[in-house]
């Protein structure tokens, strides 16, 4: 087979199905989509349609490809980036989100919110704006999106199954006093902000990531193997992948849009009371084993 | 010259391309006649040159608050 591969641009005609939607006067209504992580390979069908056939579309995309090509899907398209500010907290921001949006709901528009990745994982506004519309009677709903940590189990091969995944932002380890499964995965996100208080830093330096090593180390060793992951946004990059020792963290190559993932450290120790507790249900109840062949 | 967005939707939703080498992808998109900046950046890993071309900037990613910074800590706590 040539290795030579040529780009084609299909071209997919949708059904009308414009006639099926009822003529009653429009309330206003708003949809939460997520942009999946990677441009042209995340989108749902679902989400399209409701950037498609929104009125006005909000964007808070991490990548401004991205919006630009969210611009081609929807010319209606009005960015959530301005809002920010060095120094603003950005619960003031999230809070203005909800306000703008709102209002064009109220205005009697169908608008759909557009976050990357999944729109309901680690964003604020997209669950705010649905209280706040169904509180007041409109129609508001999420659809899920392929996000990061959808990403993050494919190319890292790992099953939350195997072991079980513990999820937690990387401050809460600063901040409150968690305890870690480390017979377990243990993944930390927004490790760009982490320790910061103000909500008004983009980035923390990276002494405050070398105060999570030392908190990490409480539970960890040192040489301990993590992985700093990156999930790519064009489909042209591949995933970011470093291993280094957890001590070698901070060193690593780090562009504040990573995530930490710790693989178990140690193994799972059977629980004897809870197995004993099995074995009292199944004499009664029967194992579930197929029954042994005697000769 | 094509159209870079368009492009990489394309490449995006094309099973061949998605997981490409660079060299098949590079000779890919010199056939397609794609912008010097995404041909550099695929070439070199530099995104210099298209992110003058498609006249971008620096996005803020986060979109949620550290539970327990300042302006949430007495809901969680109470």
């Amino acid at each position: 087979m040539s290795s030579f591969v040529t780009i084609t641009f299909a071209y997919y005609e949708p059904m009308n199905t414009s006639n099926l939607v009822s003529t009653e006067s429009r309330r206003g209504s708003i949809t939460s989509v997520g942009m999946g992580i990677t441009l042209g390979s995340h989108l749902t069908p679902i989400a399209r349609n409701y950037i498609e056939t929104a009125d006005v579309v909000f964007a808070a995309l991490s990548d401004h490809v991205v919006e630009l090509w969210l611009e081609r899907l929807n010319p209606e398209v009005r960015s959530l980036q301005p809002y920010y500010r060095p120094g603003k907290s950005r619960m003031k921001t999230y809070r203005e989100w909800v306000e703008v949006m709102m209002t064009e709901v109220r205005a009697g528009k169908r608008v759909c919110a557009v976050f990357y990745g999944h729109p309901g994982i680690f964003a604020w506004s997209p669950h705010k704006v649905i209280e706040v519309a169904r509180a007041e009677g409109y129609e508001a709903y999420m659809e899920p999106g392929i996000s990061a940590e959808d990403c993050l189990y494919a190319d890292l091969g790992i099953d939350p199954a195997r072991f079980g995944c513990q999820h937690l932002e990387a401050s809460q380890l600063l901040f409150f006093e968690r305890n870690l499964d480390t017979t377990g995965h243990v993944i930390l996100w927004q490790l760009g902000v982490v320790g910061d208080r103000s909500l008004g830093r983009f980035k923390t330096p990276d002494a405050y990531r070398e105060l999570l090593v030392e908190r990490l180390c409480q539970d960890y060793p040192p040489d301990h193997e993590v992985i700093v992951y990156r999930a790519p946004t064009l489909p042209i990059e591949g995933p970011h992948i470093q291993r280094v020792a957890l001590g070698d963290f901070v060193s690593a190559e780090y562009t504040g849009h990573e995530t930490l993932v710790i693989p178990p450290v140690q193994a799972l120790k059977p629980n004897a009371v809870w197995r004993a507790r099995l074995d009292a249900l199944d004499a009664i109840h029967g194992s579930g084993f197929e029954p042994a062949v005697t000769a | 010259m094509r159209d870079t967005v368009e492009l990489l939707e394309a490449i995006g939703r094309d099973a061949n391309l998605r997981r490409a080498s660079p060299e098949v992808l590079a000779r890919a998109l010199e056939a397609t006649h794609a912008s010097p900046g995404l041909l550099e950046l695929v070439a070199k890993g530099n995104s210099t040159a298209l992110t003058t071309e498609l006249g971008i900037g620096e996005r803020f990613g986060e979109h949620h608050s550290q539970t327990g910074a300042h302006e949430d800590e007495a809901s969680l706590l109470n």
